[in-house]
């Protein structure tokens, strides 16, 4: 069974639909990508997983709970964890609180042992910050407050916040936006190296590079719809696709370009080669 | 039904006023950010300079003359006939005040905190507020002033054949504010002004590329809001009775709720709210002295059940978490974690106790005594604040009404039918003993606490804080002034019966019947510090990281799996158990609680005092706790100033001392004093007789001098200071002054270095992150998407 379940899904603002009857389905331990061009809706269809917008039809069930109508903190206790294209980092404390209060799982009384004790033993939660930290290579930046970090460093916070929470799912919005090509691909060895160690991962991006390069299954998103869907080179050879990322006339000019240099080299052969 | 359209139509008087001042809290709003909670008081010194001017003659400036000297003075006064303008050139004058005091609110004060947190912003206001009532008190004299109406306010019998007799007045007043609301409006709507300020509302910098000037833009629209209010307060005020420095800025709160309904956005429905809001308000008056109406409703239901609706609509309005892109409100300051606790907690309780004995009893210094205590409730109740507002980012100026709720609970649970000294009047109750009592109290206060932050929910930022204020004045009109809640007649103090500990009493009054008992100074020592260790261990746990959280991005919290809306409760559960608990020692030490304890404006005088101090730490609220208002630092400045006549100029230099430090010091006061103090620590502990040479050597003239000339002065002087203090005082105005001599001969080297460097080789500048790293993002993909499909294609 998929870990990630999605059917029919719909959300609609206003007239506009910005997510039109998608299907979609993660398996447990692969990294599946969602491409599309700009504003085809990829956040907005993060934001309805996570449940930070209404959905107006269709079903989410993650392991096997449907989550149409749980608020986006209980979607993160079952274990999806998500970052945001635009950061969102806790800007007031340290990398490694940003890290903690992700981690932290506590019970509802908790607040009223932390008014009367003054620190405790290093908790279980430590340790998981800990291995967050150095699978993104964050370990010596962990004092530091993010608004001292450069902007890449500052995405690996994110995806590392993510990671901190010990997800059985991890949805990544645009990593990639903003880093250089080495951060890019540092990036993607990352990403493959928390599947190894048992993390599902489900990852929007614009930047075909690093989509192709490390996804076992990718979706194509334009105008709210799945346009095509499957293996990366399934993918690239997908008319629909390559219409959608250079423009419909684009695609139809190459297509046209193409038959026509095809007839061509028919009529060619055809009368033999001329004096 | 006749009654009903009259008492409606009888209510658009008070309406119109709403109308007009909550558009121009509107207005001030979208043109700089600023909930101006000086708005009264803008309107306030435009009617006062009016009436002063046809009365008696005089125009008078918005400042006071503070310099000490008979020879040497501040023009405060121009005297323009002997007795008194005609009308129209009054109200030129006043009109040209309101000008004025809005170009001044502009540059001096809001210009400068632009970028600034809300919360900067509305202490700075407050302070703006204090300022001008202080200074009205001073120009104009504190009494009631009847004035006449300007426009004709006979009396229209049998009005509209409903058989009542209506002031002609009333209809002005609502003609003229839907004339002025209209042409607002139009202004706002289709001139290319009211275009741009609207422009430049949603987007500063794109109103700078078009060409706009935003800060001349929000400077007109201060001067637009304070000749609409001024304008208001003429026409409309004297209908509504005599005139009060501080009943005149009190109106600020009905318009507050008009430009709520505006949801701070719309003139228009600012406007129709603001009349609605008058003739509700009358309505229920009428209502609330029938037979039918709820017996408990009934002091509070003029000013309770319309801010209820208010409140409600913007509940349901709301949204649980901000929207994807909506508009970040700027940071507070960082919350330092707290470190080294015990050591700050032996320290403050040794000062504390030496400080409790050493003023008990002792002449004319027992004022430090009543200081002492007052300062350390003054900071429980702040450490309160530290957490709904510096941990959790909730601006709420209910902190003392909460106090107020424990303080009344628990003396209507120690009450039980007796009559006291102050209170000829017996009060029934269940006589309990004071733990107990107290503790009901402190819970009464949490149940509260927590229903008052329900809208926070929802609401957030600035709204938030004007919500706060109408949770302030029903609980104050509901509960505090309710006689059948609190079976206080005529408004009688609730007594409270002192404490004690096996056998120990812990009174706050002594003997002579002065509050200097160091037995009650220390009690209520060991509650603010039980409360600070409580509040530290917060922030210093994972409930403090997910209160930064939660302060810091909402919806990054709630995607880290945090309960907001359960987070914001939580503490305002805690402050409001915090606050409670400061008011129950309040109550301890004054032996009695009226509601005048618990306004809503003593909650915005402590929230000021407590920003000053550094609203994000426990060090804050304690040094805001010696900063309140009849605090310790207050009773220091009152002590060794008296006979002076700059006591006289306490509320306006305290105002513009909060409009100063809001400015030049938007950390607080705290942090800047810790690093200090940390400094002085460390050398202190390595400092031999070398190093207090070299220290002797650089400060010693500095002091000498001044120390001399304080000594030599002393014959001359007209106050009554002390012969030891007089050299003392001097020494330090001589440092003082070396370093301020410093300060300017520093910033003229590092400006002549600017200039020299400038002139060389120009520096590499970082570029500003965000519109860089966006516009690469935007280049860099479409390249990437091209290069992988070619690259695709080969494959």
């Amino acid at each position: 069974m998929a870990l990630l379940d999605i059917r029919g899904l719909t959300v609609r603002y206003g007239g506009l639909a910005a997510n039109a009857d998608i299907d979609l389905h993660v398996d447990e331990g692969t990294l599946v990508g969602l491409i599309g061009p700009n504003g085809a809706g990829k956040t907005t269809f993060i934001d309805a997983i996570t449940g930070f917008t209404h959905v107006s039809s269709g079903a989410i069930e993650f392991d096997g709970i449907d989550l149409t109508s749980l608020a986006p903190d209980r979607r993160a206790h079952l274990g999806l964890s998500r970052t945001f294209q635009s950061l969102e980092l806790f800007e007031d404390l340290s990398v490694r609180d940003n890290l903690l209060v992700a981690a932290e799982k506590p019970p509802w009384f908790a607040f009223a042992l932390d008014l009367l004790r003054v620190s405790k033993r290093r908790s279980v939660y430590e340790d998981q910050v800990d291995k967050a930290l150095s699978a993104l290579g964050l370990t010596e930046l962990a004092d530091r407050l993010p608004s001292d970090l450069s902007h890449g460093q500052r995405k690996l916070v994110g995806v590392a916040r993510a990671l901190a929470a010990k997800p059985k799912l991890l949805l990544l919005d645009e990593p990639a936006a903003g880093l250089d090509t080495a951060e890019s691909q540092r990036l993607a060895t990352h990403l493959r190296s928390f599947l190894s160690s048992g993390t599902t991962i489900f990852l929007i991006d614009h930047d075909m590079g690093l989509v192709l390069n490390v996804c076992d299954y990718i979706y194509v998103l334009d105008f709210g719809r799945i346009i095509a869907s499957g293996t990366s080179s399934e993918v690239r050879r997908d008319p629909n696709v390559i219409a959608a990322y250079l423009g419909q006339s684009a695609g139809e000019a190459q297509a046209r370009e193409g038959s026509n240099l095809a007839a061509a080299r028919a009529s060619t052969s055809e009368t033999g080669a001329t004096p | 039904m006749k009654d009903l359209i009259f008492f409606l139509l009888v209510g658009l008087g008070l309406g119109a006023l709403y109308a007009m001042l909550g558009s121009g809290l509107v207005i001030v709003y979208r043109g700089s950010g600023v909930i101006n909670f000086a708005h009264g008081a803008f309107a306030m010194y435009g009617v006062f300079t009016f009436d002063e001017a046809r009365r008696n003659g005089h125009l008078r400036l918005p400042w006071v003359d503070f310099l000490p000297t008979h020879w040497l003075n501040v023009p405060v006064s121009i005297k323009l006939s002997d007795k008194g303008v005609p009308t129209p050139v009054a109200f030129v004058l006043a009109i040209a005040m309101a000008v004025l005091i809005g170009l001044l609110a502009h540059f001096l004060v809001f210009r400068p905190l632009r970028n600034s947190a809300a919360l900067g912003k509305v202490v700075a206001s407050v302070g703006v507020m204090l300022y001008l009532q202080g200074v009205a008190q001073l120009n104009f004299g504190g009494g009631n002033r009847q004035a006449s109406s300007i426009v004709p306010d006979s009396a229209v019998r049998n009005f509209l054949g409903l058989g009542k007799t209506y002031p002609e007045g009333a209809l002005w007043a609502v003609g003229i504010s839907v004339l002025m609301g209209v042409t607002l409006w139009a202004i706002f709507k289709y001139t290319q002004f009211g275009l741009a300020t609207r422009g430049a509302a949603g987007n500063e910098k794109g109103a700078v590329l078009l060409g706009y000037s935003p800060q001349f833009l929000a400077a007109m629209n201060w001067v637009i809001a304070s000749v609409v209010a001024t304008a208001a307060a003429i026409i409309v005020g004297p209908i509504q009775g005599s005139l009060t420095p501080v009943g005149l800025s009190a109106l600020v709160v009905g318009a507050l709720g008009a430009a709520l309904i505006g949801g701070l956005r719309s003139i228009m429905v600012a406007m129709w709210g603001g009349l609605a809001l008058g003739a509700v308000q009358s309505l229920l008056g009428l209502y609330s002295t029938r037979s039918w109406f709820p017996e408990f409703l009934r002091s509070g239901a003029r000013d309770v059940v319309p801010l209820a609706v208010i409140v409600l609509v913007l509940f349901l309005r709301g949204k649980s978490l901000p929207q994807r892109g909506s508009l970040e409100e700027k940071r507070l300051p960082l919350s330092p974690r707290p470190v080294r606790i015990p050591q700050h907690t032996v320290i403050w309780a040794l000062v504390v106790i030496g400080a409790a004995f050493v003023f008990q009893n002792s002449g004319s210094r027992t004022v430090f005594a009543f200081a002492l205590s007052t300062s350390l409730i003054a900071a429980i109740l702040m450490l309160s604040m530290v957490v709904v507002t510096g941990y959790v980012g909730q601006i709420s100026l209910a902190q003392m009404s909460l106090a107020g709720i424990a303080a009344f609970f628990m003396a209507r649970m120690m009450a039980h039918g007796a009559t006291t000294a102050s209170n000829p009047f017996p009060v029934s109750g269940p006589g309990l003993p004071w733990p107990v009592a107290g503790l009901l109290g402190v819970i009464a206060a949490v149940v509260v606490g927590v229903l008052v932050g329900l809208p926070a929910v929802r609401i957030r930022g600035v709204q938030l804080a004007v919500v706060t204020v109408a949770a302030a004045i029903s609980l104050q009109t509901l509960y505090f002034e309710n006689q059948s809640a609190t079976d206080l007649s005529a408004g009688a103090p609730a007594n409270v019966r002192p404490a004690s500990f096996f056998g120990i009493s812990l009174a706050s009054l002594g003997s002579k019947g002065l509050t200097d008992r160091p037995a009650f100074a220390i009690f209520v020592m060991i509650v603010l510090v039980l409360c600070a260790v409580a509040v530290s261990n917060v922030r210093r746990n994972g409930t403090g990281r997910r209160f930064l959280a939660v302060r810091a991005n909402e919806r990054a919290a709630a995607a880290a799996g945090i309960n907001v809306a359960r987070t914001k409760l939580l503490a305002f559960g805690i402050g409001a158990g915090i606050a409670g608990i400061g008011g129950v020692m309040l109550a301890f030490k004054q032996n009695d609680v009226s509601s005048a304890n618990f306004v809503y404006q003593s909650s915005l005088a402590f929230l000021a005092f407590a920003y000053l101090g550094g609203i994000t730490s426990v060090n804050g609220a304690i040094v805001g706790g010696l900063l309140a208002p009849a605090g310790i630092i207050t009773a220091t400045s009152n002590y060794f100033l008296k006979g002076t006549s700059i006591d006289r100029y306490v509320t306006v230099l305290g105002g513009a001392a909060l409009v100063f430090t809001a400015i030049s010091n938007p950390n607080g006061i705290a942090p800047a004093f810790q690093e200090m103090l940390r400094h002085l620590g460390n050398w202190l502990r390595q400092a031999r007789g070398k190093e207090w040479a070299a220290v002797g050597k650089r400060l010693g003239p500095a002091f000498v001098i001044g120390a001399v000339a304080g000594f030599a002065i002393w014959p001359l002087r007209v106050d009554s200071y002390s012969k030891v203090w007089m050299p003392i005082l001097g020494g330090l105005i001589g440092l003082l002054v070396r370093s301020i001599v410093l300060g300017i001969r520093q910033s003229i080297t590092a400006k002549q270095q600017k200039r020299r460097r400038r002139s060389g080789p120009a520096p590499t500048r970082r570029e500003p992150g965000a519109i860089g790293a966006g516009a690469r993002t935007a280049v860099g993909s479409g390249v990437d998407t091209h290069v992988a499909l070619a690259h695709a294609e080969q494959v």
